[in-house]
């Protein structure tokens, strides 16, 4: 089957640190694909640019037939006229780590505003698709509410339903259960799931392994830039061949569910515990060990908000 | 404090009203358009663009407005009679210029307070930039917009006063004129005082009015 997205030698750097180093990806209709990786390997790039919200630096993508870029003779990276680049973006639903709703709008309004926009949709007939897409995803009752009204899971639902809304004939996945709470993750990840089974194709960057297990036809591990290796969820979770891919399982499967630094939990988990530690009636440990904590998190916080700023140059 | 004298001169200094008001209401036009495109300059990737923007808030804001007036009104008209404007005119030219610089900063803290990933979540969408712009950032906008630019509106509705040195008939100018005539001061300009309190009050309601209008519905 011709490969509906289909990536060859995807090159970016920032600012001199090399962040893709030749990524080649095919990606057959109906496919699910997961992309796993530590933080920093250039995995959310590689979403990021097949939408052109990064501007590769070299390589080839083409989606549906059609060249989004494409290096010449000179190794010259030629982009699609921005009326093209458009076109293809709605052949491309992307859902956010942070959901990126629109807070001024309803749950309906955000995902009937770019068919109208964009498609010309009638709105009496997007209003329509919007609430089908709200009970699909199981927010019927939300559909007047606004997100800074709803929960993190809620919002990236709605988001998901966003996407849809534009009938894509891929939709790309950034690590969109990285910023809700954990227990919120799996309605999200139900709605992924049930889409999946329906037949979407997927690029899925993610850090849910159940996810990846379950759902992905196909596995990809990044490291520095690039595919280290790649196979069935089984072959590649369970059986991998490198030596990086089995560090990073390993290390995942060990500090479970604290994949990544940017998916520590807010709320102080070590606290609970100290307070139960017997043998220390004035609490003289306990304080000492949560002034720690508090330094660490401090340090927490401020490398949070440098690695923002590294994926959000602008901010 | 002759309140009789007051009741006199009210309709005299009201009939400045009309003149005051249109001054007002050209210059926020002007002034907000201006402010507009020297944002959208300011937060432009074309370098000179966004240094021509930044000339002009550190030239139009540096200098006092009595300045830019008289720059207008007696200045310009040296460079040929295509430079020369009435008094109205200048006024308003001068007003707009000055209002302009301190707008454009106003509306450029709204258009950057919208999240980045609003952006590209519109790009993602297939949404043109324009489009982002007119229905994702400017309503959210408006809501930071509106303090600071409700601020700068008051400042331009009392400078409105300074028109008068270019002999532009509003209402300081027929205070003037009373004074000079009936040789007292206490109730002419007590009388000017408490219709410009009632103009810019009128403004800090109209600034509740549309914040409310615009809060986010949490």
């Amino acid at each position: 089957m011709t490969p509906i997205v289909k990536v060859t030698g995807l090159k970016k750097s920032f600012g001199g640190l090399q962040i893709l180093n030749g990524i080649d990806l095919e990606v057959a209709p109906g496919e699910v694909v997961s992309i796993i990786g530590p933080s920093g390997s250039g995995k959310t790039t590689v979403l990021r640019c097949l939408n052109l919200l990064e501007r590769p630096d070299g390589g080839r993508i083409e989606v549906d037939g059609q060249v989004l870029c494409e290096e010449d003779a000179a190794g010259k990276v030629k982009f699609a006229s921005k009326r093209a680049t458009r076109e293809i973006r709605e052949e491309l639903g992307m859902v956010f780590q942070r959901f990126n709703l629109f807070p001024h709008m309803t749950a309906l309004e955000n995902i009937t505003e770019a068919p109208m926009a964009v498609k010309g949709v009638k709105r009496a007939k997007a209003e329509a698709k919007a609430r089908d897409l709200l009970e699909s995803v199981g927010l019927s009752h939300r559909a007047d509410h606004y997100p800074l009204q709803m929960s993190g899971g809620q919002q990236q639902r709605v988001a998901i339903a966003r996407s849809l809304a534009m009938d894509p004939a891929v939709m790309l996945f950034d690590e969109v259960t990285s910023s809700v709470d954990p227990e919120l993750a799996g309605e999200i990840l139900l709605v992924m799931k049930r889409l999946a089974d329906e037949g979407m194709t997927m690029i899925v960057v993610t850090h849910e392994m159940g996810f990846a297990a379950d759902v992905a036809d196909r596995v990809l591990f990044m490291d520095h830039g690039l595919v280290v290796e790649q196979g069935s969820a089984k072959q590649v979770l369970e059986d991998p061949q490198h030596d990086r891919t089995k560090s990073f399982l390993h290390a995942v499967r060990d500090r479970a569910p604290m994949e990544d630094v940017s998916d520590l939990p807010t709320e102080p988990v070590v606290s609970e515990h100290i307070e139960t530690i017997p043998n220390d009636p004035d609490g003289a440990k306990v304080e000492q060990l949560e002034s720690e904590l508090a330094k660490l998190r401090g340090e927490l916080d401020a490398t949070r908000r440098e690695l923002e700023q590294k994926r959000d140059p602008r901010s | 404090m002759d309140w009789e004298f007051v009741r006199e001169i009210t309709p005299t200094i009201l009939e400045g009203l009309s003149i005051t008001l249109s001054l007002f209401a050209w210059s926020m036009v002007f002034s907000t358009i201006g402010g507009l495109v020297l944002a959208l300059m300011r937060l432009s990737r074309i370098a000179p663009f966004r240094w021509f923007s930044a000339f002009y808030g550190w030239l139009l804001r540096g200098i006092p407005l009595l300045l830019i007036l008289f720059y207008v009104f007696f200045a310009l008209p040296e460079f040929g009679d295509a430079w020369t404007f009435p008094p109205f005119r200048s006024a308003v030219i001068g007003l707009s210029m000055w209002t302009a610089a301190y707008q454009s900063e106003a509306i450029r803290s709204g258009i950057i307070s919208v999240d980045a990933g609003q952006f590209e979540a519109a790009e993602a969408l297939g949404m043109t930039r324009f489009h982002y712009m007119r229905k994702i950032v400017l309503p959210q906008s408006v809501r930071i917009i509106v303090p600071p630019f409700t601020g700068n509106a008051i400042n331009t509705m009392k400078q409105t006063s300074l028109a008068t040195v270019i002999t532009v008939p509003e209402m300081t100018l027929l205070a003037q004129r009373i004074i000079a005539s009936e040789f007292k001061a206490v109730e002419p300009l007590f009388t000017l005082a408490i219709i410009f309190l009632i103009l810019t009050t009128a403004l800090v309601f109209a600034q509740a009015g549309v914040e409310r209008a615009f809060r986010l519905k949490t």
